[in-house]
């Protein structure tokens, strides 16, 4: 436990710090001088991100000046929304007001100017791309967003694909990624909570959510865990999940990533709480359960025996990318009774030639298959085709001719490994994979006595384990009435309920449909 | 430092325990069958013979080593087939695993006498030893029939008593039995054996299933031969049955455990030939009587009959008096079979191997009053009445024989 201590205190003692440099100093009315103090801010002219254009507007009799960060902003729309206003003469008569009203009220043809008054705010304004615009003997000035970053265009997801349903992924822009969920969810409720986190460089978390269906609870939770960040700078939501998680230390996920806006739509509708941030791909959803890390999209939109079918699939997958190593291991060592003796003698006569007792045997091919996948993610394009050669030599013929291990054992490990890639979610992936050691090791100490051993403390710790507030296994276990779109899923309109485990607000989507002995 | 020596120590006792015993897959040598006869020299010794299959013969191609045999046979004399297991070790490499043993084969000269049932009793202590095994009694000493039974399309032997068991299932020309039936049916009533020898003493009868193992007149092949049944009463082997005696006391149990049998009978219309029929068990009904010192039993045997070939090319398809004979001949001769085999076991061996019983236990409220009853004792004088119900399934897909006319 003294491991959190320590961290806590070390985030206080950086909080004074923090602090000294955020205090609140108020522009002057003397322009040049406000412009010394940002330009000392940012180190200009050493550091030439700060564009300063100084004006003298004849029609108005002002100086004014305009700044703005390279590469943050749209010069084009600085031009047509800023300047060329400011420049032309109007038609008609001018309201009788101070320069800086008239220019928001009139002037300006855009909907975001807002007046600031702060040094802390112009510099703020800058780095998140807008224009700001000092006025001659003001004590204020007018921030302008002409947000512009470089952004990829909106492509298909690459670790979620699908056969069916729609093609488009989250990119990096948290303004487009907002787009494609409100895209989905056309409801007045659909509520986006900006959250601020980072003390250095400040980001904008979206915490996404349907007003009148989320649990108020689990919003505030998400809320407050994010308020509690203390760090300088986060880059990605992937390590606003590492901060916000319950279970640090654990090899299961609590929170869950996607990169398809349809799936996070769903989980929205289903009163869950979905984060966007600027610069990550991908959408955190929380809180999670197990069911969500063996669910795909395609499971919906295929037609329910299909769903089923592949879903069942997927189930039985799961259980042998994490048991069969295991359970070869224990039958072979201590249960050979339970093998069937022809197969028992094909391995046998294979296994006499080979040096290694079989843990060695199973762990070098273990190894050398997580090996091959790891190459296989980092190797460059190009390379790929060579990693799938060498894979199949090594792990195939070329081991087993080198009797260096048995040809069933390749048939295991291929099994396994083909197993294993059809989970999923890539952290539960992960987790599966390395929890294949642990019931390979307590197998071969102990058998199936060491599997059972295992198996229950593990279900032990996932029934134990909660996001959110919310349980592992929710709501089967502890029950739940819910839409039972759990192991299997019921035909979509009988999915008429929302999960009651995450006390949605409205518990219903559909009126409860008539006859067939609907029990729920 | 309580925070390393806590996982550490736990990590030694993880690493340290069980494995100790653990012996690699390839470092046994696996007994498939074993074989016990009466030593010829001591009474209280016996001979065990242990057939130890050979992983590298006939499994994978890459393990193959092509001049060794399929199996190795080796036969020690001592008290007990544990002690002879700890002793194969002075001849055998390997470690002795019973893990993969399916068949127990038992002379006829060890089932007849009483170290039998001490011996069998007395194995199954060792976890390894299974209830599924398969019990065979061989005609000769078990040692010579291992050694003979060299069938020739299969190169292991477990894989030759696997596909055995498969026919006997079916055929029902020997009983199902293995260890766990045997010790089910220690007391009073009988057990039956599967009965086999390589010993030819061939005779040559009209009824083919009407043999003994040994009886059966085939040329070439493998010697063995698999027919009937050996009769266990009380632990220890009384007599035995032909296929046909064994078929028709499988048949006339509640739940019959043969599926269909073919087997030929008598053709009704012209004594010269016979007629072949497919037989398949309904649900044979029992009905017990025990109100009486004499007790009734009352069998009917609902079976279905499909005609299979006919060498008379006599017309019972449309002919619908000849379907009736037919059908009271086929009824007849199996009740007459029934009642000779009931006979035979009512004077002979005193006991029944039909489960009876059970239908007799269940007429009392106590265990104690049933056995006051002595249901063994009465059955020998009991009135045993069997009646078939024949139905005609089909007569072959042709309507009439094909019968050439003489010009």
């Amino acid at each position: 436990m003294s491991f959190f201590k320590n961290k806590q205190n070390k985030n206080e003692e950086n909080e004074s710090e923090a602090n000294q440099q955020t205090n609140e100093e108020p522009l002057s009315d003397e322009v040049m001088l406000n412009l010394t103090k940002l330009q000392t801010i940012f180190s200009y002219p050493t550091n030439n991100a700060l564009q300063i254009r100084n004006l003298f507007l004849p029609i108005y009799d002002k100086s004014i000046v305009v700044l703005s960060i390279e590469g943050t902003v749209d010069v084009n729309l600085i031009d047509t929304t800023i300047l060329q206003p400011l420049l032309r003469k109007s038609d008609g008569s001018l309201p009788n007001i101070d320069f800086v009203s008239l220019l928001l009220t009139t002037i300006l043809p855009t909907a975001d100017a807002k007046l600031i008054t702060t040094v802390n705010e112009v510099q703020q304004s800058l780095v998140n791309g807008s224009t700001v615009i000092l006025v001659d003997n003001e004590a204020c000035a007018v921030s302008i967003d002409t947000v512009k970053f470089e952004n990829r265009s909106v492509s298909e997801p690459t670790t979620e694909t699908t056969i069916i349903g729609p093609k488009a992924a989250f990119n990096e822009s948290a303004a487009v990624n907002r787009s494609l969920l409100r895209k989905q969810i056309r409801n007045p409720n659909f509520f986006c909570d900006p959250v601020t986190i980072g003390q250095h460089s400040e980001q904008e978390v979206s915490v996404m959510y349907i007003k009148n269906i989320a649990d108020n609870g689990i919003v505030e939770e998400v809320i407050k865990r994010l308020k509690a960040i203390e760090t300088d700078a986060i880059l990605t939501l992937s390590q606003v999940e590492q901060y916000i998680e319950e279970r640090p230390y654990s090899i299961f996920p609590t929170t869950l990533m996607t990169e398809r806006p349809d799936r996070a739509a769903s989980f929205i509708l289903e009163g869950h709480v979905v984060l966007i941030m600027e610069n990550s791909p991908t959408a955190l959803i929380v809180p999670t359960t197990f069911w969500s890390f063996i669910h795909t999209v395609e499971d919906q939109y295929l037609r329910m025996p299909y769903g089923n079918f592949l879903r069942t699939i997927r189930l039985i997958a799961l259980f042998i990318a994490l048991l069969t190593p295991a359970l070869y291991i224990a039958v072979t060592t201590f249960h050979t009774g339970m093998i069937p003796t022809d197969l028992m003698l094909a391995i046998a006569a294979t296994r006499e030639r080979i040096p290694f007792p079989v843990i060695a045997e199973i762990i070098i091919m273990e190894v050398a298959f997580e090996i091959l996948r790891e190459a296989g993610v980092r190797v460059p394009t190009t390379l790929g085709p060579t990693i799938g050669i060498v894979g199949a030599l090594i792990l195939g013929q070329a081991a087993v001719e080198a009797n260096l291990i048995s040809p069933i054992l390749v048939v295991i490990v291929a099994i396994t490994g083909l197993s294993s890639f059809t989970i999923p979610d890539v952290s539960f992936n992960i987790s599966i994979r390395m929890l294949r050691f642990v019931f390979l090791f307590s197998a071969y100490l102990f058998g199936f006595f060491g599997i059972a051993i295992v198996g229950a403390f593990l279900l032990a710790y996932l029934v134990s384990m909660k996001s959110f507030g919310v349980s592992f296994f929710e709501p089967l276990s502890p029950h739940y009435p819910s839409s039972k779109d759990l192991l299997a899923r019921p035909p979509i309109w009988k999915q008429w309920i929302r999960p009651m485990s995450m006390s949605p607000k409205q518990k219903a989507r559909a009126p409860k449909p008539k006859g067939d002995g609907n029990n729920e | 430092m309580k925070r390393i020596i806590l996982p550490l120590s736990l990590a030694s006792v993880l690493l340290l325990s069980a494995c100790g015993d653990k012996l690699e897959l390839e470092q046994n040598a696996y007994v498939v069958v074993i074989g016990i006869d009466l030593n010829e020299v001591d009474e209280h010794l016996i001979d065990v013979t242990f057939q130890i299959a050979n992983p590298q013969v006939g499994s994978s191609a890459a393990g193959e080593a092509p001049n060794e045999s399929p199996s190795d046979i080796v036969t020690f004399t001592t008290t007990d087939i544990f002690s002879a297991k700890e002793l194969a070790n002075s001849v055998i490499t390997r470690e002795l695993s019973f893990d993969h043993l399916k068949t127990i084969i038992v002379g006829e000269e060890f089932a007849k006498n009483e170290l039998f049932h001490h011996t069998i009793a007395s194995a199954l202590m060792e976890p390894q030893m299974r209830l599924e095994n398969t019990l065979i009694v061989s005609k000769e000493k078990a040692r010579e029939f291992i050694q003979k039974n060299k069938p020739e399309l299969e190169t292991r032997p477990h894989k030759y008593y696997f596909y055995m068991e498969q026919r006997w299932k079916d055929t029902g020309l020997v009983p199902h039995s293995d260890l766990n039936r045997y010790f089910q049916r220690t007391s009073g009533e009988l057990f039956l054996a599967n009965y086999a020898t390589t010993k030819k003493e061939e005779q040559i009868k009209p009824n083919e299933d009407d043999y003994r193992a040994g009886e059966i007149p085939q040329k070439s092949g493998d010697p063995v031969q698999m027919m009937g049944a050996a009769v266990f009463k009380n632990g220890k082997m009384i007599g035995t049955l032909t296929g046909e005696e064994t078929r028709m006391a499988l048949l006339l149990r509640t739940k019959s455990l043969t599926h269909y049998t073919i087997q030929s009978l008598p053709d009704p219309i012209n004594d010269d030939y016979r007629i072949s029929i497919q037989l398949t068990n309904g649900n044979t009904k029992v009905k017990v009587d025990v109100k009486t010192d004499t007790p009734k039993v009352n069998v009917t045997v609902p079976v279905n009959v499909q005609v299979f070939s006919n060498n008379s090319l006599a017309n019972y398809t449309t002919n619908l008096s000849n379907h009736q004979k037919l059908k009271q001949s086929i009824e007849a001769h199996l009740e007459q079979m029934a009642m000779k085999l009931v006979k035979k076991t009512q004077e002979e061996f005193r006991s029944e191997p039909f489960w009876w019983y059970l239908n007799a236990r269940q007429q009392f409220w106590t265990i104690d009053e049933y056995n006051k009853y002595d249901w063994e004792e009465k059955y020998a004088n009991a009135n045993v009445d069997v009646k078939f119900k024949v139905t005609i399934e089909s007569l072959g897909p042709q309507i009439k024989p094909e019968v050439i006319n003489d010009k």
